[in-house]
């Protein structure tokens, strides 16, 4: 362990005692493979595709981002499996229609964005842990507002060469006990990587 | 190692970066950085990863002073890094990204965007890991903080 880790584990150690979130005792700093770009590209394209599909009510395209037996956690609950992945986000998409509308009452035209990703792969499992903004045209006389950001904390799972998501957790920072934080949600995805290797 | 590898994990840097800003992580912070490197933003220049370390430590009473919610407490400050034009060179890079921040100080809980700029980064790979050698943070709406007049990629190509 380099000597400039060691010490932030320390001073991570002492922040602890003093009830500051900090680093897991494991995590350690990322290690890249040589296949790390192409997985990282692949994955960038995979979350490109669910906001695509969420974006344009493509139920089908949106369920076949996650791995059959994957979860999805968001404000509405927690949802396992494809079937029951679709059924939570078909009636999420008709309720949010109602909060998100022009001045006329319809639905909103709402796109998510996408920003910057720390990515960690080990093997067939990654983690992510992605910002996230979202906007529509529903600000006064239907012009663009931006209503709300959050992160996704992801794991991904790469199978017959493919990568999809085996658990998305959502989080908004506009709604109440859907949070991120307090502490840096790349240190836990660290620890998982880590234990993952054990 | 290609382009495209060093390149990756220059992205995964910067958003590491971002994350320890933004949550007030200041050990991963100063990780970012090697153990020379040089932060260069609006509060000064911090040299060496101690200083930054206690740059980033300082960091979040001077942005809970500057950015509040509609009920006064410390506002949730995020930053954004869009296109990144860098360039890499054997074990050293050089970086020209566009960051713009987000918070949740707007009218009524709303978002606020409070400003955008650049970074200029140079970045060195050590031991295997690539991390900023300085950052440079322009920012397009502080007095003596911006950016150009001139394409600011042509003088990385300089470099």
């Amino acid at each position: 362990m380099p000597k400039s880790i060691a010490r932030a584990a320390l001073a991570a150690a002492v922040l602890t005692m003093t009830g500051v979130p900090s680093m897991p005792a494991d995590a350690k700093q990322p290690t890249y493979s040589k296949s790390y770009a192409e997985d990282r590209a692949e994955i960038e394209d995979l979350m490109a595709r669910y906001l695509f599909a969420i974006d344009y009510f493509d139920w089908d395209s949106y369920v076949g981002t996650f791995a059959p037996d994957a979860e999805l956690e968001f404000a509405s609950g927690t949802s396992k499996g494809r079937d029951a992945i679709r059924a939570a986000i078909t009636s999420f998409s008709k309720r949010i229609g109602e909060f998100y509308h022009t001045e006329d009452g319809k639905p909103a035209t709402l796109r998510h964005v996408v920003l910057q990703s720390a990515i960690r792969v080990e093997g067939s499992h990654a983690w992510g842990r992605t910002l996230w903004v979202e906007m529509a045209n529903h600000g006064p006389k239907d012009t663009m507002k931006m209503g709300t950001f959050g992160i996704y904390e992801d794991e991904f799972t790469k199978a017959s060469g493919h990568w999809l998501i085996a658990k998305r957790r959502v989080l908004n920072e506009f709604i109440p006990n859907r949070q991120s934080g307090p502490g840096n949600p790349v240190n836990d995805m660290d620890a998982l990587a880590e234990a993952s290797k054990k | 190692m290609s382009y495209a590898s060093d390149r990756a994990e220059i992205e995964d840097l910067m958003a590491r970066y971002l994350f320890a800003m933004d949550y007030h992580d200041a050990d991963a912070y100063a990780e970012c950085f090697t153990e020379d490197g040089e932060l260069d933003w609006a509060m000064g220049v911090a040299k060496g990863r101690e200083a930054i370390r206690a740059e980033a430590q300082a960091f979040k009473a001077k942005t809970g002073e500057l950015f509040k919610d509609s009920g006064g407490n410390p506002a949730k400050l995020r930053h954004a890094v869009n296109q990144k034009v860098i360039r890499i060179e054997g074990d050293r890079a050089w970086n020209t990204g566009f960051w713009w921040e987000m918070t949740n100080g707007g009218p009524d809980g709303s978002i606020a965007l409070p400003s955008f700029g650049i970074y200029e980064d140079e970045l060195a790979r050590v031991d295997g890991r690539w991390l900023f050698t300085r950052r440079k943070i322009c920012n397009e709406f502080l007095s003596g903080r911006e950016s150009g007049p001139v394409n600011p990629v042509l003088a990385m190509d300089r470099q």
